[in-house]
């Protein structure tokens, strides 16, 4: 079942055309990546399919539903996180947590803290403001907060890039580890292929707004002749956008 | 929750289907929720900062301090003045200052803390978000307004309820124009970015001189009248010095303060949808913070 169905997204800010023709689709179950060099247009997309930026054309339906249309419906089912995003410093981890809980529109707020503070074992942190957390902690606590809603589908904007190599590694065992045991679906983005090829089912590479290839890392190489993903990278990234 | 054995902890199967762990979308309950969370968020935030908390008192007695020796300067050089006309306009003017500050002080504290994305993809609509907005100022207000009239009466001998049940009217139609001047505000940042954020501040002071607060309006001149009689503050203010002479209150104004009120806040509501439609078409609300 498809969980997102996006359609020849395109996007153009001023000179920039951001994202010049993107498809994508997301199925049940399914972690999906983004993959592509900076500039390439990944932000642009995601921030398309959250409703945070209006496309120039294409549609984008989510859980069968047109966001454009049905965008309180869909926010509901979905989440987000970003390494470039903050939460609200001087609160305590608990008061982000149950605010958010709230304004997901949850049965059960504290509830639903508490499993999720257990799920990802923060509950040391529960008393402490969110500035005084090192970045690997507040990376914790962003997920914390875009598993609140139990989302459907959970987009990610280069979740690890703030992190030291230890950090990142555990924050991708979670993340898989969560998308496994609640068949969500995940949207991931990144620049680094060795977390895209470990996570990932099916990546798309984004160069110059466009998808150049989709399939797993395997398929990928192959289809470039090339050994691995990192080298279907440099390919990719050098010459711009290939067609295959 | 139950924990496997491997150590992992799972989703407890009472709160893991989608469908019961929220309530329908659209439904009534979950509105109030949501509007709840941007509440709870902004009490947190200010139970958090001290600084805030000594701000609701701080700035409403340094006014009052000052404007009250003025009058009480001004009595002893025989200027014929009624010291209650001054202290109920500090007052009063406090309610609208605090109204419109406050609430665009909380949409600002979204993009201080890089949290405005993380605002925008949730479900929380744009009404449900300003509600909160709103009636978070409420408690900011009457906190603000119960602290300077208790310092009036014990300094001055003024007493704020003197002004009687008008007060309630007063109040009520100048917290709603302070909110209508907030959302306005927010939609400047929103369209022209932090640079405008200084609105947020000053610009319910463009319509102090027009809305006569410690004058009555019939010193200014003609054009400026004109003008001032489609501010709904200016009704308030004439209507509370009728009332502090002794006088009824002007009903009839009132109404019509009501009726531009009304006008005021439609006008900004559907300017910040505007901005809003505008900002998510320019790319605009990512680009806050940087
Ligand atoms: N909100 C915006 N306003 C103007 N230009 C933007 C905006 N967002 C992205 N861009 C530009 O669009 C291009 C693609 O950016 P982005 O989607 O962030 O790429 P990526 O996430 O793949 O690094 C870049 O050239 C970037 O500068
Ligand atoms: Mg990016």
């Amino acid at each position: 079942m498809k969980i997102l169905e996006a359609t020849s997204l395109a996007k153009r800010f001023g000179p920039v055309q951001a994202v010049a023709d993107v498809s994508l689709t997301v199925r049940q179950g399914e972690i999906a990546g983004l993959l592509g060099p900076n500039g390439a247009g990944k932000s642009t997309t995601l921030h398309m399919l959250l409703g945070l930026v209006t496309p120039d054309s294409g549609t984008i339906r989510m859980f069968g539903l047109d966001l454009a249309r049905h965008r309180t419906e869909v926010l509901s089912q979905v989440n987000f996180s970003a390494s470039y995003l903050g939460l609200p410093g001087v609160l305590h981890v608990r008061e982000v947590l149950d605010s958010f809980a709230r304004m997901y529109g949850l049965r059960q707020p504290r509830e639903r803290v508490d499993e999720i503070v257990e799920l990802l074992e923060i509950g040391p942190l529960l008393r402490r403001k969110v500035i005084e957390l090192s970045s690997g902690q507040q990376t914790r606590i962003q997920l914390a907060k875009a598993l609140l809603n139990d989302p459907r589908l959970l987009i990610l904007d280069e979740p690890t890039a703030a992190l030291d190599p230890d950090a990142g590694d555990r924050i991708r065992g979670l993340l898989v580890r969560v998308a496994r045991e609640s068949g969500k679906a995940l949207l991931i983005t990144s620049h680094n292929m060795r977390e895209v090829e470990r996570m990932c089912d099916r990546i798309h590479f984004i160069s110059g707004g466009r998808i150049v290839a989709t399939g797993t890392a395997a398929e990928l190489a192959s289809d470039f002749g090339v050994e691995d993903l990192e080298e279907v990278f440099l390919k990719v990234a050098r010459q711009g956008s290939i067609h295959i | 929750m139950t924990v496997s054995t491997n150590g992992s902890a799972e989703f407890a199967p009472s709160l893991r289907a989608g469908t019961a762990l929220a309530f329908p979308p659209l439904s009534f309950a979950a509105r109030r929720r949501r509007v709840t969370g941007v509440v709870l968020r902004d009490l947190a935030a200010l139970r958090r900062s001290p600084v805030r908390v000594f701000e609701i008192i701080f700035w409403p007695v340094v006014e009052l301090v000052v404007w009250g020796y003025v009058t009480l300067f001004l009595e002893s050089q025989k200027v014929p003045f009624v010291v209650s006309m001054l202290l109920g306009a500090v007052l009063l003017w406090q309610v609208l200052h605090r109204a419109s500050n406050e609430v665009a002080i909380g949409f600002l504290e979204d993009i201080w803390s890089r949290n405005l994305l993380n605002m925008h993809v949730t479900p929380v609509t744009p009404p449900e978000y300003m509600t909160g907005l709103v009636l978070f100022s409420l408690t900011k207000i009457a906190a603000g307004i119960t602290a300077m009239a208790l310092l009036a009466y014990v300094i001055y001998g003024f007493g704020l309820l003197t002004v009687g049940i008008g007060l309630v009217p007063f109040m009520a139609l100048l917290m709603i124009m302070g909110w209508a001047l907030a959302f306005v505000a927010i939609s400047c940042v929103l369209r022209f970015g932090e640079g405008a954020q200084v609105l947020a501040w000053s610009l319910v002071f463009v319509f102090q001189p027009l809305a006569g607060v410690f004058y009555p309006v019939s010193v200014l001149p003609q054009p400026l009248q004109y003008i001032a009689a489609f501010v709904p503050a200016t009704h308030v203010f004439e209507g509370m010095r009728a009332v502090l002479n002794g006088g009824a209150i002007p009903w009839d104004r009132m109404a019509f303060a009501g009726v531009l009120d009304v006008v005021y806040v439609a006008l900004a509501l559907w300017l910040y949808a505007v901005t809003l439609r505008h900002a998510r078409a320019k790319g605009r609300l990512s680009r806050f913070g940087e």
